[in-house]
């Protein structure tokens, strides 16, 4: 199903994801969408983006939380021939701009009116489209993301229509995802990798009726399961997990046929709890904005080993995990310790198999740490706190939760920096501690000690 | 103290479920994941719906907002 024609064309929209007969019901947001409603929606956001002067090769900054304004204008941007850049919905005005500054859209949706519970799963919201002093697409990438950044700013991360049509092509072709017919509960943001293409791409695709629950409970989600009498599998994150296995007693639900998570590794504890309390199978992912699904595990069986995706190669070299990549994600970066010579570095560490070909994570190389499924990258956090004005200097870890020690000039001035952090960094990525030190611990040469046992038993200023 | 009363030792141990977390770990900002994790559980624990307006979420990212919000909360669900 993929090729160059689909890759380019816009035409990939209506082949890979619209088709199918109007009666089929794709989509549940409140109430059952056919696919003659969607592509209606699709259709209406169409005219709208073009009014405001997008059009084939344009650019397209969506900054919505998963809606279904947010799939009809994801849909029609790219049916506009456009590329869609996906800013999180949770980024503060000041990330958002400094977003917009770098990447330059010509047309920018945002939400106007946002109803509904903080629970909601698919936002109740009306938007707002606005013209943009950008630039057209630089790339021919279909979908542009930031990663959170290891060192300065954020990676710019770019996809083609070609590669999202190719990892819609390895889903259909991994044993045991939901079929033609079945639904998929959708847990994980559709604003984000997992969410976006193993529910929301993949779903269309291949018939798989999406049902996000109607609030974030385990009762909601469970009820969800329980609607309809089609097979069905829930996917999320780990803390999905705990969701549902923290119902007390959940009802009979024989629709349900599996669970699957991704974003980062599951306790054997927490898998164990799960599989004890639902009787079906839990599946384990892994990938990354990058690349989409790289590895699965979807029976469970080899838990925490998983099985390369098909068409994908997964090596290890000096500890680290790289996958086959014939070009590189990155937009306007050649670094060749992140990709070089068709292999993409994951900055993973793990291990594979020689003789099953199975990979096992064994967690970051890098700074990066997993907060709800979303990356966060501690020197982000951490230079994003140094450059604050009034702080000497910091240091973030994470310790179960982000975890910042800081010298200040002024023991006074905490409360100013906390206030510059909410401005400048969106709140998942936060430090939860502030702790502000009399002096920062530094070794004989004037490093900053990153050791938590000393950051910890360094004295605290006013104490 | 009635079984339907809140108060902060409520709180921190169903925050402190949440990854089996000692209670004395738990810090006393609240995230978003951590906010939908204490509103699943005050629903299952309470059996009331938890279903704070805007002006009831912005006082959440507190244990000690939170305390005071899903007093509200359940005291609404009661009547």
């Amino acid at each position: 199903m993929s090729g160059d024609l689909a890759a380019t064309s816009p035409d990939w929209v209506d082949e890979i994801l619209l088709r199918g007969a109007d009666t089929d019901v794709c989509l549940h947001s409140d109430a059952p969408i056919d696919r003659a409603a969607l592509r209606r929606m699709v259709g209406e956001r169409q005219s709208r983006l073009a009014a405001a002067g997008l059009g084939p090769g344009g650019s397209l900054a969506l900054r919505l939380p998963p809606s279904l304004a947010y799939v009809a204008n994801l849909l029609a941007g790219w049916r506009l021939g456009a590329q869609v850049i996906l800013l999180d919905h949770r980024l503060t005005p000041f990330e958002v701009d400094t977003a917009l500054e770098r990447l330059a859209p010509q047309v920018v949706v945002a939400p106007d009116r946002t109803r509904g519970g903080a629970l909601r799963m698919f936002a109740d919201v009306t938007e707002s489209v606005a013209a943009h002093p950008g630039r057209p697409a630089p790339t021919p990438h279909a979908v542009i993301q930031l990663s959170s950044g290891s060192t300065g700013p954020s990676k710019v991360i770019g996809r083609t229509a070609a590669d999202l049509i190719a990892e819609i092509d390895r889903y259909t072709r991994i044993d045991g995802v939901p079929v033609r017919g079945e639904r998929v509960v959708v847990l994980a943001s559709m604003v984000h990798v997992l969410g976006l293409v193993g529910g929301l791409l993949y779903g269309l695709h291949a018939g798989v009726r999406i049902r996000p629950p109607d609030r974030l409970t385990g009762d909601s989600i469970i009820h969800a399961v329980a609607a309809e009498p089609e097979p069905v599998t829930v996917l999320g994150v780990p803390f999905h997990i705990g969701l549902l296995t923290s119902v007390p007693d959940p009802p009979a639900l024989p629709q349900l046929k599996r669970m699957t998570t991704g974003g980062e590794l599951v306790p054997a504890a927490t898998a164990a709890a799960f599989v004890e309390k639902y009787r079906v199978p839990l599946g384990n992912m892994w990938g990354m904005t990058e690349v989409g699904v790289i590895a699965t595990d979807l029976s469970g069986a080899h838990r925490p080993a998983l099985a390369p995706a098909p068409g994908l190669e997964v090596r290890e070299r000096a500890g680290e995990l790289l996958v086959s990549r014939p070009q590189s994600p990155y937009v306007g970066l050649s670094d060749p310790t992140r990709w070089a010579d068709g292999w993409l570095h994951t900055r993973d560490a793990g291990a594979v198999d020689p003789v099953t070909g199975l990979v096992t994570v064994k967690g970051r190389l890098d700074s990066q740490v997993s907060v709800g499924g979303l990356k966060v990258d501690l020197t982000e956090v951490e230079a994003t706190l140094g450059a604050l004005p009034g702080v000497v200097a910091a240091v973030v870890l994470y310790d179960g939760v982000i975890t910042a020690y800081v010298q200040l000039t002024s023991p006074g001035t905490a409360a100013t920096v906390e206030a510059g952090l909410a401005e400048r960094l969106a709140a998942y990525k936060r430090p939860r501690r502030l702790h502000v030190l009399s002096a920062m611990p530094r070794t004989t040469t004037g490093k900053l000690v990153r050791d938590r046992s000393v950051l910890g038993q360094a004295p605290r200023e006013g104490s | 103290m009635s079984d339907m009363d809140v108060g902060r030792d409520d709180i921190v141990a169903m925050l402190a479920s949440l990854g089996d977390r000692p209670a004395a770990d738990i810090p006393e900002r609240i995230d978003s994941m951590e906010l939908a994790w204490l509103l699943h559980q005050a629903e299952q624990r309470y059996g009331v719906p938890m279903e704070p307006d805007d002006s009831q979420l912005g006082r959440m990212g507190t244990v000690t907002g939170a305390v005071d919000v899903l007093r509200e909360l359940i005291g609404n669900g009661k009547r």
